[in-house]
């Protein structure tokens, strides 16, 4: 496993056309007109309350909690604690060494991707060709405890500028 | 006679700006984009939409509208969703608003918004257990005592040494950060990162910018994971309301 795997994400970077990452800005900050009217936004504030990064349920305790017993303090320092967390979500060390390496990092980031999906899911919702695609994408990101197969699917953060321009219709 | 027609706004820009033709707005069906002018300023406009709603097209579309007049000049984006009765009463209010509105401009000229998220990263997981006093008081009690509660205990403790250890870092990036910015703002409450800020930034100064981001990233990987998202129309530099 490359360790350039860790080096090459150690900041995304968002260019221009990601929505999801600053979806924020958009919806409460920007001018406000005050006799104006502003569309109603039903939906938007349910997401940002249900909103969780990983580090906020028992779920995750859980597993920290069994990260951390895996962990051979003396003799494991060389470990990353990716693969540590790894073997624990793929079930008992059975997924292949490469994708271990990246898993928790990408349990973490799925976590936040999380707050896209929701958001994604509640901005999109009626509009039908693209609920398909979120729907998908809202399951992918709740199952928290992701197999092999998960890991394995690449994730929509990874993918270039254009990929998020193809995924408007 | 028709009913004056509600306008949506995009943006204000001043009225020397440059606004291409060709651009459309919100909505199922897009309405082309104009712009109306009121003394020295100028909003950024289209027909509102019939039924108009945070739909990925159409926050893509304001977003897009906003980046692309910000390359001709300063822009002071609306936030998502301004619709106004009819355009007499944009008028109005830029012209009662104008000094303030040509002040914000003013200092989002050429410059930029980005956008910093802070979030806790597991990577750290390992010195943490290491350092962290109480989670290894935890860890050891969790070895005596296995059990449902003390490993909830333990990966508690963990959740909170991993968010204590980021929020640390975040401080610190920040303060590097507000030295290359020309200010900086809070953004809104993201549940999950511990700190969410966004800068204005003069163009030339993206690089450096970039820079200490990577840096401070590469050298903090075990403590903080970084979000950089920009440039973006100044949404947090517009100064409130008008």
């Amino acid at each position: 496993m490359p360790t350039g795997t860790y080096t090459e994400e150690v900041v995304r970077i968002q260019r221009t056309g990601t929505l999801y990452d600053c979806l924020e800005l958009i919806l409460d900050r920007g001018m406000v007109i005050d006799v104006f009217i502003r569309v109603s936004l039903v939906g938007i504030e349910i997401l940002k309350i249900d909103a969780r990064i990983v580090v906020a349920s028992v779920d995750t305790y859980l597993r920290f909690a069994e990260a951390c017993n895996r962990m051979d303090l003396e003799f494991d320092r060389s470990k990353t604690v990716p693969e540590l967390l790894g073997g624990v979500a793929g079930g008992g060390g059975s997924p292949a060494g490469q994708m271990a390496a990246g898993l928790g990092k990408k349990k973490a980031k799925k976590a936040v991707a999380g707050v896209g999906e929701k958001v994604k899911r509640a901005v999109g919702a009626g509009d039908d060709d693209e609920e398909e695609e979120e729907e998908q994408e809202a399951r992918e990101g709740r199952s928290r405890r992701g197999t092999a197969s998960t890991a394995a699917r690449p994730r929509r953060r990874s993918a270039p500028p254009s990929g998020s321009a193809s995924e408007e219709d | 006679m028709t009913a004056p027609r509600s306008v949506y706004v995009y943006g204000v820009v001043r009225a020397s700006h440059t606004v291409s033709p060709g651009h459309t707005g919100v909505g199922e069906r897009p309405a082309p984009v104009r712009t109306l002018r009121a003394g020295a300023l100028a909003a950024v406009i289209s027909d509102a939409p019939a039924r108009l709603r945070a739909k990925r097209r159409d926050l893509l579309a304001h977003q897009d509208l906003a980046l692309t007049l910000g390359k001709d000049g300063p822009v002071l984006p609306t936030r998502f969703g301004m619709v106004a009765p009819d355009e007499e009463s944009v008028r109005q209010q830029l012209l009662s608003a104008q000094h303030d509105c040509l002040a914000a401009l003013e200092r989002v000229d050429g410059r930029v918004e980005m956008n910093l998220k802070a979030m806790p990263t597991e990577t750290g997981l390992g010195s943490l257990v290491r350092e962290d006093p109480e989670v290894s008081r935890l860890r050891s009690a969790a070895r005596r005592a296995p059990g449902y509660e003390a490993s909830v205990r333990l990966g508690e403790a963990v959740a909170r040494g991993l968010e204590r250890r980021a929020a640390a870092a975040a401080a610190t990036v920040l303060a590097e950060l507000s030295a290359v910015a020309d200010a900086e703002v809070r953004g809104p409450e993201v549940e999950g990162c511990v700190l969410n800020v966004s800068f204005l930034l003069h163009r030339r100064e993206e690089r450096r910018f970039h820079g200490v981001v990577e840096r401070f990233a590469t050298g903090h990987r075990d403590r903080v994971e970084l979000l950089l998202t920009g440039p973006l129309p100044c949404y947090s530099f517009t100064e409130g309301r008008i």
